[in-house]
């Protein structure tokens, strides 16, 4: 069952990728007009990564209030994974950046506000490396991924619509419409499902590699 | 047939997506088999 619905993902996002180049039509008032195509790839990676910090704000709610270290294990993988996607989305947003805007790196907010939501988890990697104790890491750990609830909505939501920016209008604009051609619509939803799919199985697979080494390491000692 | 440079590039990008996603899938399996005899 789990094997048919990771070939299902296998052809979900090969569909995507065939969408993005032959389904949806060129997005109008770019200065390289294929290059808007990276928002089928580039936006959802920004959403994976929003969605991995905010999940690891859940469980480390959880692991507040129950103490399990199942709960501990797939906040950190769950940041993890936002950093993967959020690294992701910068180095394919500067190289956009490159052919549309003339810079890879140009101090966009979003640019910004991305890289500094990428310090702050980097730095809740570097709080649980400076820990041995086990509970103590993960009470620890568990407070500052909580702070993420306010930080990262802040960082990825507010702080582009409250300032000047080059990148396109997001998805949602600032008068509240979703001003896109419509296939250009279903192939970005379409790939934002297949990401949110994809950091899942991602997610379990490297939660159940970090248990079963964490078990080994425990009975050799 | 010209397949053309789009065609090119949505083949590679395939490529790429069935490699990673055959590695997942070999993890799997092997973490299937890790769980098993811990």
């Amino acid at each position: 069952m789990k094997t048919l619905l990771a070939w299902l993902l296998w052809l979900w996002i090969s569909l995507v990728i065939v969408g993005a180049f032959f389904y949806a039509p060129i997005a109008e008032h770019f200065r390289v007009p294929g290059s808007s195509r990276i928002v089928f790839f580039h936006v959802p990676m920004s959403w994976a990564s929003f969605l991995g910090f905010i999940a690891a704000a859940v469980w480390s709610g959880m692991y507040l209030a129950r103490r399990n270290p199942r709960h501990d294990r797939k906040a950190a993988v769950a940041i993890q994974l936002g950093l993967l996607f959020g690294v992701l989305a910068t180095v394919t947003g500067a190289m956009w950046a490159r052919i549309e805007w003339g810079a890879w790196w140009n101090w966009d907010p979003r640019q910004t506000s991305m890289l500094v939501s990428l310090l702050f988890y980097a730095a809740y990697l570097a709080l649980r490396q400076s820990i041995d104790e086990p509970e103590r890491r993960a009470r620890l750990a568990a407070a500052y991924a909580l702070l993420g609830l306010v930080v990262t909505p802040f960082l990825f939501w507010i702080v582009p619509r409250i300032t000047f920016s080059l990148h396109p209008d997001p998805v949602v604009n600032s008068s509240g419409k979703v001003e896109m051609a419509a296939r250009i619509q279903h192939v970005l939803y379409a790939s934002g499902l297949g990401h949110v799919a994809l950091f899942f199985w991602i997610h379990n697979l490297q939660s159940r590699l970090q248990a079963v080494t964490e078990r080994k390491s425990y009975l050799q000692e | 047939m010209e397949i053309g440079a789009l065609g090119w590039v949505v083949g590679v990008n395939l490529v790429i997506w069935t490699g990673i996603f055959l590695y997942l899938l070999r993890l799997g399996k092997r973490l299937r088999e890790m769980e098993k005899g811990s």
